[in-house]
């Protein structure tokens, strides 16, 4: 017998947030717009037109790109299930992660300023989006403040969160930060903080944080040594919090 | 224990003597299919690079070779005394390491490296040396202190001398074939073996500082009997191998041709068989060796003793094992891969598996990717078969179910067995009870969800549980 429900582990969902399709009334659990709109009081008929801008997009399977480099810019997407990648590739033709997207979080922000998206973004794992036409959300936001708070919000998170490796961090520091990072996101998502899956290879992560792959599967053999993580296959476990609060805490600056 | 003990486990042994897999995988290759491929294997391989920390590495060598046929044997193998083969053989061999290690990231240790048969010494010292070396140019290895190098061996076909070349190229563990002692079962299944070159392996194997001797026996042999087979163990427990594996004989002629030439008339009977499995387990008990689980038992100092007792022992092709969190890489005719959640085999026939090769692909016939459902029952036979419980929280957390909803078809199927005291059912836990720990496979055999599924064509491929 289990007691309470525990928050499940990402990248599990719930069978009912999938099949949570939202209403006129009330968006996908998922939404990385609903507080905007719940919260702040927006009204039904508002509620509706945002609704018309929706698009459901998936599943995506691992591999398969959202967008790429240079596709013309329409549309930023949410991420309900899964994970995205979003990547450059330089001219020496030498990948660089930009981010890892989970569910709730936007892809597209970026391309805001032009025409063209000015990255790809690709499915790490079976992925379900909602597509939000840029232009007809751009309209709608000079109508409701709230909708353009959220925008805003969601703008400055995703500069904020790319600021955080441009230090001068040990590679210690890094993975700590990287894990917390991570941990948070999820929990703010209702899944569980402390138990998750890394749904992107060590080449990705090692990558994004510029460290050798092997460095990151040293550094975690450590910190598992030290009781700070569990590591079994893709799944991780959280075991001494603080202490890894305690590492990520210059970069996290929380 | 009293007769009247022994009478009803007797009686509890008969009627669970029922056809059964030995769980060395889970699926079992029975259920391996076509559709997995090279390219599903290369897939594979890359996913278990993408690990955080990936896995460490084991290499199964598949060497089929034999000079003579034993009867009772139901391995891969082909007969030749041309020496010429091996070398043919090994060429392929290399190529498919080559292939095969260009898979793997550099950086992922080498920790387990072993010989089966066949008889892997059909090749020389001299080539044994050049494939271990030629495994090394490919792979990473781990520490020396870490790494098990091991080889089955033939004790009829390797002198004291070769055992001191092979502790030089690193081999530290051997599995020497024995099955009995008594000359009448020796030339029943045509393998006539002596007590004393036997000894002088073993003797060697430790003067060259092995860190571990294992003896197969088996009972169930034609022409067996008590007074013989008790000879053998009464010797072999005085040869004081590290480890004795006691495997049942499976009379399955249909499905192993050399089984032929065994007369069905020389067999005991099934109480006999089990009479004689009760003798082993009792003279190996009283001499000291701890009965590790299935068919297996070991000196309480042993890496498979030790490691059972601080919870970290597992099961895999080549039996138990202390390393089973690597990823496992079979090479050769019909070997097994396991990597990540897959398995994968080779072609069972030499033909194929050169072809493979002669043409630059990995030679993968068939194989399968475990669901989630395969991982959580994989993950309780394992447990059950190696440390003879089934951690209910563990399994409960791990895959996030309800033990008694998910499992409420097997814990119906447990409860005879229940009963009949071969388990234990506790809130936190199920327990095999000593009795039960004889009878792992039919605990395991209410948990497995093809043998549910009624098909016909993979039941009768399984031997009897005893």
């Amino acid at each position: 017998m289990k007691a309470a429900p525990d928050p499940v582990a990402f990248p599990r969902t719930d069978a009912k947030v999938l099949a949570d399709d939202g209403d006129a009334l009330r968006f996908c659990s998922t939404c990385a717009f609903s507080q905007a709109c719940l919260d702040q009081g927006m009204d039904k008929s508002a509620l509706m037109d945002l609704h018309v801008l929706v698009e459901h997009v998936g599943p995506l399977h691992a591999g398969e790109h959202v967008f790429r480099e240079g596709d013309h810019f329409d549309a930023i997407a949410a991420v309900r299930a899964g994970t995205v990648k979003t990547y450059v590739v330089d001219r020496d033709g030498h990948e660089h992660v930009l981010g890892f997207h989970l569910p709730g979080e936007v892809i597209g922000l970026d391309a805001i300023d032009g025409e063209h998206y000015p990255c790809n973004a690709v499915a790490l794992d079976t992925v379900m989006l909602c597509r939000f036409s840029f232009p007809k959300i751009a309209v709608l936001a000079t109508q409701v403040p709230g909708l353009q708070r959220q925008l805003f919000r969601l703008l400055s998170r995703d500069i904020g969160r790319a600021a955080l490796l441009a230090g001068d961090w040990s590679a210690d520091q890094r993975l700590a930060a990287f894990l917390i990072g991570l941990s948070r996101r999820l929990a703010a998502r209702g899944f569980s903080p402390n138990r998750f899956q890394l749904t992107m290879p060590r080449t990705d992560i090692a990558n994004y944080l510029r460290l050798a792959p092997e460095t990151v599967s040293r550094v975690l053999r450590r910190f598992q040594q030290d009781g700070l993580v569990r590591v079994e296959r893709r799944e991780l476990e959280i075991a001494d919090r603080p202490g890894l609060e305690h590492l990520a805490a210059p970069i996290l600056r929380t | 224990m009293d007769n009247a003990q022994t009478a009803s486990d007797t009686d509890l042994l008969r009627r669970y003597d029922v056809p059964g897999p030995r769980y060395t995988s889970y699926p079992t290759a029975p259920h391996f299919h076509g559709g997995f491929g090279e390219r599903e294997f290369r897939e594979a391989a890359a996913a278990s690079n993408g690990d955080p920390i990936p896995r460490r590495l084991s290499l199964y060598v598949h060497v089929p070779f034999c000079e003579s046929p034993c009867f009772y044997c139901g391995c891969n193998r082909i007969i030749t005394r041309d020496k010429a083969r091996g070398e043919a053989y090994l060429a392929r061999l290399y190529r498919e390491i080559d292939l095969v290690s260009q898979c793997f990231d550099r950086d992922r240790e080498l920790i387990q490296l072993h010989f089966g048969g066949g008889t892997p010494n059909f090749l020389s010292p001299a080539q044994l040396r050049e494939v271990v070396e030629t495994v090394r140019g490919h792979f990473r290895f781990g520490d020396a202190r870490e790494l098990d190098l091991s080889i089955e061996l033939d004790p009829r076909h390797v002198t004291p001398q070769d055992i001191a070349v092979l502790a030089d190229i690193g081999f530290n563990r051997a599995s020497l074939g024995v099955q009995d002692f008594d000359i009448e079962v020796q030339k029943a299944v045509n393998r006539e073996q002596s007590v004393e070159e036997t000894r002088a392996v073993i003797e060697a194997c430790r003067a060259h500082g092995f860190r571990s001797v294992n003896v197969d026996l088996i009972y169930g042999l034609p022409k067996q009997t008590l007074a013989g087979f008790g000879t053998t163990l009464d010797i072999v427990a005085d040869m004081r191998p590290d480890r004795v594996a006691v495997y049942g004989y499976a009379h399955m002629p249909n499905l192993f041709r050399a089984q032929n030439q065994i007369v069905a008339a020389d067999l005991p009977d099934p109480e006999g068989k089990l009479a004689l499995l009760q003798l082993a387990i009792r003279k190996l008990t009283d001499a000291g060796y701890v009965y590790i689980g299935m068919d297996h038992f070991a000196l309480p100092d042993d890496d498979l003793a030790t490691s059972q007792a601080r919870g970290g022992l597992h099961r895999n092709f080549m039996g138990y094992t202390t390393h089973a969190d690597s990823d496992l890489i079979g090479v050769g005719v019909s070997a097994i891969s396991h990597v990540g959640d897959t398995f994968s085999q080779n072609p069972r026939d030499l033909a194929s598996w050169q072809a493979a090769l002669d043409e630059g692909r990995l030679p993968v016939f068939r194989g399968m990717r475990l669901s989630e459902d395969d991982q959580l029952r994989a993950d309780l036979i394992q447990a059950l078969m190696c440390h003879g419980a089934i951690p209910i929280d563990a399994l409960e957390r791990r895959y996030d179910i309800v033990f008694a909803d998910y499992f409420a078809d097997a814990l119906r199927k447990l409860a005879p067995l229940e009963k009949d005291g071969l388990v234990r059912v506790e809130r936190h836990r199920i327990l095999a009870t000593s009795r039960g720990r004889l009878l792992l496979r039919n605990i395991a055999m209410c948990f497995d969800r093809y043998l549910a599924e009624p098909n016909p064509v993979v039941t009768p491929r399984f031997s009897r549980a005893i």
